[in-house]
């Protein structure tokens, strides 16, 4: 029998769950068992083993493989750190805050079946946010800085040069705190 | 900040500590403690199972510098983990200062700043960049959710955290993404397990999203009727809501092992009370024991204690032994490496010096 996660290995471990009274056996290769029986735990007497995400997650990626349409999704690749979707389907971990992005259409069902949800309501990190919109409206001023040079409106570039030093004093004065 | 004394900060570990040890929080009858995790990634740089060395570096000396800089972690102790042993870094899984998968990680730059009462620390290229972790004793979610939440935001101010509006902290695993919260308590429930009755509750709350582990988190075994309950769902709940739930689900259990307890006492209270002496009997005399059998016997005393059946012993002192008689922890107080039968021999002696003091 081959392993239920990658099915690419035989399996060699047998993991019993116990989720609302019915009992679901998982056929595991070794790899498979270390790398989710670590994460999702594998808790010695079996009346207690309540964790589903195990399934749930075995369920969402059965479901994307079903899929026929979505068989290239796997040759996805984060623009930024290169991990494939291939990757993250066998390590269950994704590469870089940007793999969000590049494989938002895939992870959403995922987010779904895990939470139930797919949307945070909870706490945002102000700070570094103030910080960062800081950064990117600086950078947007300096191309504009650039452009407005270019045309010789050298009133506007005045302007957006004061503008520049405001926002980088912010900037500098909240890091010295 | 002193890396290249991380060894030295280890011996000092081994006879420190953790505020949650002292057994004085709210509910400690059942409550041993209580704790919270936050994940948290910078934005962009690879997660640490994926990253460049001096990607791992880079958050590293980060965190390094924080801890010289910020006056909030000036006090705090930054290891580097490096070049630990593996039984060393299994004393720190031991003291709930790194987790399991931090000391099984083979990537560098692995690190953990913690504070001196023990309460905070922050596992540094964990399975995501930061992992902050704040433990106190008994039932104190609010009160951890104020301090955490102080650290996250001073950290907030150095770093730019992996965020995004729709999906919350983006972490490592997409089980841990949103709030990146993880809250537990530890239930001490020797009646409801006695009686038979606990299979039914866990059932219960594992389908409003609650899991259930062991006494060292994810992945290990339920020793000593100790339960570890911790949300699942981090997307989609405030982190208010997180704590209020199971703050909520743990009186419940909390109110129903109470009622066992008086259960017990009500028709078996011989049997309970020769339970509770046989146990100490045996912890204050054995020669050898096993690490399963002396949290076993630690359970019933501590039942014995926190039903005031037993009154020369308090809390503080059985969870100091149930840390110490870990396998690691035991051999770093020994200062030499024992296998498993000198080990049990050496942990009848550690526990026989803690309970009777006048005979050592
Ligand atoms: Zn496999
Ligand atoms: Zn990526």
């Amino acid at each position: 029998m081959l392993c239920q996660i990658c099915k690419k290995k035989e399996a060699t471990i047998m993991i019993t769950q116990v989720i609302g009274g019915e009992k679901t056996e998982l056929h595991l290769c070794k790899d498979c068992a270390t790398l989710f029986g670590d994460k999702f735990s594998i808790i010695s007497f079996p009346q207690f083993n309540l964790d589903d995400l195990l399934s749930g997650l075995l369920k969402a990626f059965d479901l994307y493989s079903q899929e026929e349409g979505r068989m290239t999704a796997g040759e996805i690749k984060c623009s930024n750190c290169g991990l494939t979707y291939q990757d993250f389907m066998q390590t269950g971990k994704l590469g870089c805050s940007i793999c969000y992005q590049d494989f938002r259409g895939q992870l959403l069902p995922l987010l779904r079946r895990l939470h139930g949800n797919s949307e945070h309501i909870g706490k945002v990190p102000l700070q570094a946010k103030n910080k960062l919109d800081k950064i990117n409206q600086i950078k947007r001023l300096r191309q504009e800085l650039q452009e407005v040079v270019i045309k010789e409106d050298y009133e506007r570039a005045a302007q957006i040069r004061d503008e520049i030093l405001k926002l980088e004093g912010v900037t500098k004065k909240k890091d010295a705190k | 900040m002193p890396s290249n004394n991380s060894k030295f900060w280890l011996k000092n570990l081994a006879r420190s500590s953790a505020e949650w040890i002292n057994g004085c929080g709210p509910l400690s009858e059942v409550v041993v403690s209580s704790r919270i995790r936050l994940a948290r990634n910078i934005e962009a740089i690879p997660f640490p199972h994926w990253a460049k060395e001096e990607d791992l570096k880079n958050i590293y000396e980060v965190m390094q510098q924080l801890a010289q800089e910020n006056i909030i972690f000036r006090k705090f102790k930054l290891l580097l983990l490096n070049n630990f042993t593996p039984l060393e870094l299994q004393f720190l899984v031991e003291k709930h200062l790194i987790s399991l998968y931090q000391a099984n990680g083979k990537h560098p730059y692995r690190g953990c700043l913690y504070n001196q009462e023990e309460t905070a620390c922050i596992m540094i290229n964990e399975e995501d960049h930061l992992r902050i972790q704040y433990i106190l004793s008994g039932l104190q979610l609010k009160k951890i959710w104020g301090s955490i939440n102080q650290i996250d935001n001073e950290i907030g101010k150095t770093v730019n955290y992996a965020f995004s509006e729709k999906e919350g902290y983006l972490t490592s695993c997409p089980t841990n993404v949103g709030t990146g919260m993880r809250a537990s308590v530890m239930l001490h429930l020797p009646a409801l397990v006695r009686l038979n009755r606990l299979n039914e509750i866990l059932k219960a709350i594992a389908k409003i999203g609650y899991v259930v582990r062991g006494f060292y988190g994810e992945g290990t075994e339920v020793m000593g009727n100790l339960f570890q309950i911790s949300n699942q769902i981090t997307l989609g709940l405030s982190e208010e809501e997180i704590i209020d739930n199971l703050e909520k689900v743990s009186r419940q259990i909390i109110e129903q092992e109470e009622k066992a307890r008086r259960d017990l006492l009500k028709d078996f209270k011989n049997y309970l009370e020769d339970q509770i002496w046989r146990a100490y009997g045996i912890l204050s005399q054995a020669r050898i024991i096993s690490s399963v059998e002396a949290m076993e016997l630690l359970s019933k005393l501590r039942l014995g204690v926190e039903l005031k059946i037993v009154s020369q012993i308090n809390l503080e002192l059985i969870n100091r032994i149930m840390l110490m008689l870990q396998p690691a922890y035991l051999q770093i107080l020994a200062q030499k490496n024992l296998n498993a039968s000198e080990r049990d021999i050496q942990r009848a002696k550690l526990i026989r010096e803690k309970i009777n003091p006048m005979n050592n």
